[in-house]
């Protein structure tokens, strides 16, 4: 098994009291899309954080393994790429300024950064806009703009929180087409959704719900094994069993 | 923990370009200490002259008359003579006079048989603004007259006369702008650094951070590093502003005089980032700010009201406080031309908090969201 | 234009500068309708909607919101509409019923008609928590509502929702949905702008947008046939093909169309005839299988394909 897969075992985590994770095991394998979907306040985000270390479990762990080597958090660091739901990027900062300000954290010599900037730009479509502040993009733009900031460097893991959350068809479906690109490098995708029909487009789907995985397959057996045509359904009949 | 000067050179580019298009950012930097070397040179006169002094004589002798003679021979205060003590304090409540002298019967008799003579100085504390002043030149006609008293002294007493030197005029100007440059910088360095770090929480920018590979003590230095230019440009500008437009004289080192500013800089950049990294939104950081570095080191700091009459409580908090040292630093630098010698206890103490506050914020930046 | 339309646009263009934002836009929405509005970020679909909702006089052109117009004033507009944004709509640290009495007292309501329009609004949303309620405590799916019943609350005419359900539950969404289509059912006009084709698939009709201009204007149904007069496949690779070789088809000579869907494709045939030809050869790289056209397939290759 070649590239970096990602295993999470019996991970909580606990919020003042409230627990937003409820022991999830996931195993992330190596060179596949990954969908994880759930409603709002399902887990989503903490779990993302927690397998990038910008948050520690209450218990259980995440653990990281590069050719199924089991591997040290801290060495897979500089190759994981991230992408957070939020807004964060400098509005007052250019395209072009981003790129330079990412480029210069990463330590990419020059001649990589040219070549990756070009090939970059050329895919995202955003080559005339390089002067403008970020704060002045469209949200469709915005997107394409913080997922080049985290391709610069030539990532091995790759982990989207919400990419597509407010962002049109077409821009949607270009970023979409980003990430398939990148399948092909054999790179590990984590991508969160709220659109469900977007979970279709995984090669793996991971549900969440209130904290813990309900179910997980690819998508399409996923949902002949559940009896439902769609994600949609998938949840609204969830949503129904369960009291209020 | 690695250090690589290129991530931290990276963030400090990037901390520059928001400086450079955030106009509140740049007008603060630029337009404030102009503006507060003009009202605190200009227009704010703390120079007090001829001010109305009630005397009591109630000992009519040669002692107290010469007494009376060195207030009055200063020309900053003109004696108005009262026959009783109770006509002079209700001078002062009349706001005839800003200041009563009451000498006792006996005070010649007292003088001369070395019992420890003692007067009476009454001001009136209802005016903020004087009172410390007037405060300090009673002081100073004070010690010049216990000399004149003292009548046997034979040699002119040079130490005294050499701290008149410092300010002979007494003028207010030259001990208000070397206090200035302490107010500026703690104003300049708190205030945009706490406000920095707590801008990348509220703008989403801090969680892509952490997940990069920096590290906290490249951020902290990189975020510092535009700011402290900033300091040391508004000083410098100050610095010549004393100089060349109100004449301050420069009598000490100048490098004695940069090692106190580069202290008292860092200690209060790594002040405004631990606010920073502690408070993460930008309005609760300006008032910590406002509460923790500009108004003790305009209030606390001696920079208007001298620490020594302070209440005793108070006059400990000071010892507390990098902007106390520095003030000394900074003054004696300017006016006495003081070296590391005399100014090793504010040197160490101000050296002792900067190292302080540096680990303190080092270690409260975390590379994790909780 | 018919009687029934409520609200009428005729030739608008607006200009900032050289730049034309909304080019020559006419159309008509009868009372009662569910209109979708669609269009790529920037395509001038929040130009349109502020000149609808008279926030923004055309620099050309007109409109007509329920018989008003610019000629009577931008407020006269504002009586007949109500607005819903997706950003900001209740003070999160007022309770419900002061954010409602806030909201009234800027329409400057009367006292007995809020309360008769509060009590019908939050009947309508079901709502079964505390006037008391903080805004903040809610979840997002009642916070939508909640802002919809303020939208509503001075019974305007037209409603205009942007991205109403951006961020909301799917259960959330569905309800959202329940209560668009009784309040449409009701009389009022709703404009609604979503990135969820599935909900721009319950609009009665759909307009798109792209460059200030409308492209398309039908019912979701009739925009799939006419944009795709001819037969959609769905393709599935078989073996693990590069992104790159993959993309190449959407030049190949057998297809019209052929656009990315996650780790699978829509393709439409070039002509039956070129098909026949190729379809042997590429059944044996993907399983293809016929399907409808969704309405994403129709909305990119309608603002994409004039590109």
């Amino acid at each position: 098994m070649s590239g970096v897969s990602i295993s999470v075992e019996g991970a909580r985590k606990s919020f003042a009291g409230c627990e937003a994770l409820k022991g999830v095991s996931l195993e992330f394998g190596a060179g596949r899309m990954h969908g994880i979907i759930g409603p709002e306040g399902s887990g989503k985000t903490t779990l993302l954080r927690l397998i990038l270390g910008l948050l520690s479990p209450t218990s259980g762990a995440a653990r990281y393994f590069e050719d199924g080597r089991p591997v040290a958090f801290e060495s897979l660091r500089p190759s994981l790429a991230y992408m957070p739901q939020t807004q964060s990027l400098y509005p007052d900062l250019s395209i072009q300024e981003h790129l330079e300000f990412f480029r210069d954290l990463y330590g990419i010599g020059a001649a990589d950064y040219s070549r990756k900037r070009e090939e970059l730009l050329s895919i995202t479509r955003l080559g005339e806009f390089v002067e403008r502040p970020a704060g002045q993009l469209s949200g469709g733009m915005y997107k394409k703009l913080a997922l080049m900031c985290a391709l610069l460097r030539s990532p091995r893991v790759m982990i989207l929180d919400e990419p597509t959350t407010g962002v049109d068809p077409i821009s949607r479906r270009e970023l979409w087409d980003l990430l398939y690109r990148l399948l092909d490098q054999n790179i590990l995708i984590l991508v969160t959704t709220a659109y469900l029909d977007e979970a279709e487009r995984c090669s793996m789907v991971h549900l969440l719900e209130g904290g813990l995985v309900v179910a997980c397959g690819e998508p399409r057996a996923l949902l002949e094994r559940e009896g439902a045509g769609s994600f949609d359904e998938l949840f609204l009949r969830r949503a129904a069993v369960r009291p209020a | 923990m690695t250090f690589v000067p290129a991530r931290a050179g990276a963030v400090a580019r990037k901390e520059w370009f928001h400086i450079r298009r955030d106009p509140f950012t740049l007008a603060l930097a630029l337009v404030l200490p102009l503006l507060m070397v003009i009202v605190y040179g200009v227009a704010i006169d703390f120079n007090v002259k001829e001010i109305h002094l009630a005397v009591s004589d109630l000992d009519q002798s040669q002692a107290s008359r010469r007494l009376i003679d060195t207030f009055s021979s200063s020309h900053y205060f003109r004696p108005r003579p009262e026959a009783s003590a109770a006509l002079a304090t209700a001078d002062l409540s009349d706001e005839r006079a800003r200041a009563a002298l009451i000498i006792p019967p006996r005070f010649e008799k007292d003088l001369l048989a070395g019992r420890g003579a003692k007067v009476q100085i009454l001001l009136d504390g209802a005016d903020n603004s004087t009172v410390g002043p007037i405060s300090q030149y009673v002081a100073s006609i004070q010690a010049l007259a216990s000399r004149r008293l003292a009548g046997v002294d034979p040699s002119p007493p040079y130490q005294l006369r050499t701290r008149f030197l410092f300010n002979p005029e007494l003028n207010s100007r030259w001990f208000v702008i070397p206090g200035l440059t302490v107010v500026i910088m703690a104003i300049l360095s708190i205030f945009l650094t706490a406000l920095t770090v707590a801008r990348e929480w509220e703008n989403g920018s801090m969680e892509l951070l952490l997940s990069t590979p920096v590290e906290p003590i490249e951020i902290i230095v990189g975020k510092a590093a535009p700011y402290a230019a900033l300091g040391i440009l508004a000083t410098a500008f100050v610095y010549v502003i004393a100089r060349g437009v109100f004449g301050v004289p420069f009598a000490g080192h100048l490098w004695v005089f940069a090692l106190g500013c580069l202290l008292f800089l860092v200690t209060y950049l790594a002040q405004g980032l631990l606010i920073s990294v502690l408070t993460r939104q930008q309005t609760i950081a300006m008032q910590f700010s406002m509460l923790t570095g500009m108004l003790p080191s305009n209030l606390l700091s001696g920079f208007i009201f001298p620490i020594a009459s302070m209440p005793r409580l108070f006059w400990y908090l000071t010892m507390l406080l990098p902007a106390r040292w520095f003030m000394v630093i900074s003054r004696h630098a300017f006016l006495e031309g003081s070296g590391f010698s005399e100014l090793a206890v504010p040197f160490a103490a101000l050296a002792l908090s900067c190292a302080t506050m540096v680990a303190l914020a080092a270690r409260s930046f975390r590379r994790t969201l909780e | 234009m018919s009687e029934a339309a409520v609200v009428e646009a005729r030739g608008l263009v607006v200009r900032y500068g050289d730049f034309t934002a909304v080019d020559r836009i006419s159309f008509a929405v009868g009372r009662g309708e569910i209109f979708g509005f669609l269009g790529a970020n920037g395509a001038g679909k929040t130009t349109t909607i502020r000149v609808l909702c008279g926030l923004l006089p055309p620099s050309e052109g007109g409109v007509s919101m329920a018989g008003v117009g610019y000629e009577q004033g931008e407020r006269a507009i504002k009586e007949k509409v109500g607005y819903m944004s997706q950003r900001f709509t209740l003070y999160n640290d007022l309770t419900v019923g002061e954010n409602l009495d806030f909201i009234a007292s800027l329409r400057k309501l009367e006292p007995a008609a809020y309360r008769r329009r509060r009590r019908e609004l939050l009947e309508l949303i079901a709502f079964d928590k505390p006037m008391s309620a903080m805004v903040r405590d809610l979840s997002g799916g009642i916070k939508q509502q909640v802002s919809l019943a303020a939208a509503l609350l001075h019974d305007p005419e037209i409603v205009f929702l942007d991205e109403p359900t951006a961020g909301v539950t799917p259960v959330g969404r569905e309800r959202f949905w329940g209560l668009i289509r009784r309040v449409a059912g009701g009389g009022k006009t709703v404009f609604v702008t979503t990135h969820y084709m599935d909900e721009a698939e319950q609009c009665g009709r759909v307009a798109l947008m792209r460059e200030g201009r409308l492209v398309a204007l039908d019912s979701p149904a009739g925009l799939k046939k006419t944009v795709f007069p001819e037969p959609v496949f769905e393709f599935d690779p078989i073996g693990r093909l590069s992104f790159d070789k993959l993309s190449a088809y959407k030049t190949h000579e057998a297809f019209s169309f052929f656009e990315s869907y996650g780790p699978r494709f829509h393709a439409a045939a070039a002509s039956p005839e070129l098909w026949a030809a190729w379809a042997p050869r590429l059944e044996k790289l993907f399983r293809i299988r016929p399907i409808a056209p969704s309405l994403e397939d129709v909305f990119i290759r309608v603002v994409e394909a004039r590109r």
